[in-house]
């Protein structure tokens, strides 16, 4: 075997911006995002989707009965991040957590910070804190924090 | 073998950027077109088979999982096709597969491009590192093979112009083209920039969103329900390098056809098939896919285009919904292509009807002219 340093090497970026269109329902729930509300759709079984689903995965539906639920909600699951690297969006240690809102049956990937790990079961209640400038997207939640 | 029928098709209205739906929202729309054609509830899918261009044309990787709440395969069996641009056939031929395998009923399958979130050239192009960089995209790639067609068989320039202006006429008699140009002609097609020299903009496919969906069944599903019944579908591949190919005369594209006329029981394509729906992204493929096919011997298909044999009330129609020339979301366009010959014998085609079609063929290819998808469809199951 020959030493892999005598080999060429040479790095092969790709990046394109892709645009998004959201659609009639994610728009709804990105626009709610932007005035400090988390909405989600409930289908015809009384099931509401949060983040917003736009067909139901069981009924098949379209759905667009938007409802507004949270800000409050009970941790499903969680990960703890204890060294956050470079791309996470939080320096400080915190969780990736599964998020059951209230009044949704389904949950929300996002992260809960300014807490211990020792803070945190399956089943411990949180609430969204919001950024300071909203921007229409799922980080204008800048996180969850345990509930007071 | 179990025989298979489409009971129905559902198409989007295809346009260049469908920003008032979601990708989701796109597929749904041809999904619930196909399910309300097919008179059918949810309960009667057995599989959902899915096909799309390159994931990088959208950047959405594996978008058959981010996409199965809306193509109602939550619980269901679920295959991905991908074999580039004939994907839509590829798909079409798989789903077809499902059922006649006796192992599905009745398959749900479905293709899309969503161009405005994307750029197929830039997806097509990358930057490889040691390599020329030649961001040809598909109508530079494929220009060099039409002039060796002209050279070859001595065409006219204005062969091209003549297909151009004669799918984009037959587009205006279909109300979901994306293009619709009034007043087209070929003077118009031969003043319009050179874009891949011999190809001007106007020989050239557009950019669309669309979606297209079908659902096959088993002959014993079929009920009293309209079909188009599959005579006989097949696909081939072959290498873009290839030593020995013919990038003007595919031997896959040629085999494949031999294969479904074969399984139809077709002696005499030309006489045989009332009309055909030919994936004609760039002017010169139909007169190129005319003789690939097998309809005319080599050198005489751009003698029928001139005749005006693939115009719509000629001998053979050739894209009476418009063709890929008309419309071009890449992933669904062959499916189109599929549905479209499906359409024609089920009487469904409206304007762009072909009086009394009973057999029609849809073709796709793909790749560097290296894939081929096709099916020959028929009102009778005899």
């Amino acid at each position: 075997m020959s030493d892999s340093k005598d080999l060429l090497r040479a790095p092969f970026e790709l990046a394109y911006n892709y645009k998004r269109s959201n659609g009639p329902v994610m728009s709804k729930f990105f626009e709610a995002l932007g005035e400090q509300k988390i909405l989600g759709t409930k289908s015809s079984t009384g099931k509401v989707f949060s983040p917003a689903a736009e067909f139901d995965p069981d009924t098949h539906e379209s759905l667009n009965d938007m409802v507004e639920v949270g800000p409050g909600g009970s941790i499903e699951s969680f990960s703890w991040i204890e060294a956050p690297q470079n791309h996470h969006l939080i320096k400080e240690p915190f969780a990736f957590a599964l998020i059951k809102l209230d009044g949704a049956d389904s949950s929300m990937l996002h992260m809960i910070a300014d807490c211990n790990e020792a803070d945190l079961s399956i089943g411990t209640r949180v609430t969204a804190a919001w950024s300071e400038t909203t921007t229409k997207r799922i980080t204008d939640i800048k996180f969850f924090i345990l509930e007071k | 073998m179990i025989q298979a029928g489409v009971i129905g098709v559902g198409q989007t209205k295809y346009d260049a950027k469908r920003r008032d739906v979601s990708m989701a929202g796109l597929v749904r729309e041809a999904i619930d077109n196909a399910m309300l054609a097919a008179n059918l509830e949810w309960d009667a899918i057995d599989a959902v088979i899915l096909g799309k261009a390159p994931d990088m044309f959208e950047g959405v990787i594996m978008p058959e999982l981010y996409l199965a709440d809306a193509i109602g395969a939550v619980g269901k069996p679920v295959l991905r096709v991908h074999t580039a641009g004939s994907v839509g056939g590829s798909t079409a031929v798989i789903a077809a597969s499902h059922v006649c395998s006796g192992q599905f009923k009745t398959v749900l399958t479905v293709t899309f491009e969503k161009q405005s979130e994307s750029n197929a050239t830039w997806a097509l192009s990358p930057r490889y590192p040691y390599s020329p960089h030649i961001n040809a995209g598909a109508g530079g790639y494929f220009a060099p093979f039409i002039r060796e067609y002209i050279r070859r068989y001595e065409a006219p320039e204005h062969i091209g112009w003549k297909v151009a202006a004669k799918d984009r006429q037959n587009a205006l008699k279909n109300p979901l083209a994306h293009l619709h140009i009034p007043g087209i002609d070929e003077k118009m097609v031969s003043d319009t920039p050179m874009l891949w020299e011999p190809l001007r903009y106007l020989e050239s496919c557009p950019s669309s969103d669309g979606a297209c969906a079908m659902v096959i069944t088993a002959q014993d599903q079929v009920g009293s329900r309209n079909v188009a019944w599959i005579k006989g579908m097949a696909v081939r591949s072959e290498g873009t390098l290839s030593a020995g190919r013919d990038e003007v005369n595919p031997q896959a594209g040629i085999d494949c056809a031999k294969d479904i006329y074969n399984q139809a029981g077709i002696q005499n394509p030309f006489n045989e098939i009332d009309c055909a729906e030919i994936y004609v992204p760039f002017s010169w493929y139909e007169p190129m896919w005319l003789e690939n096919l097998g309809f005319c011997d080599l050198g005489e298909g751009w003698k029928l285009t001139d005749k005006d044999a693939t115009s719509i009330d000629g001998e053979l129609p050739f894209n009476m919904s418009g063709g890929v020339l008309s419309s071009n979301p890449i992933g669904a366009s062959g499916m189109i292509r599929f549905g479209e010959a499906a359409l024609q014998v089920m009487g469904l085609a409206e304007d762009h009807q072909v009086e009394d079609a009973k057999v029609a063929m849809g073709h796709a290819y793909g790749g560097a002219a290296q894939f081929f998808a096709m099916w020959i469809v028929s009102s009778s199951l005899d």
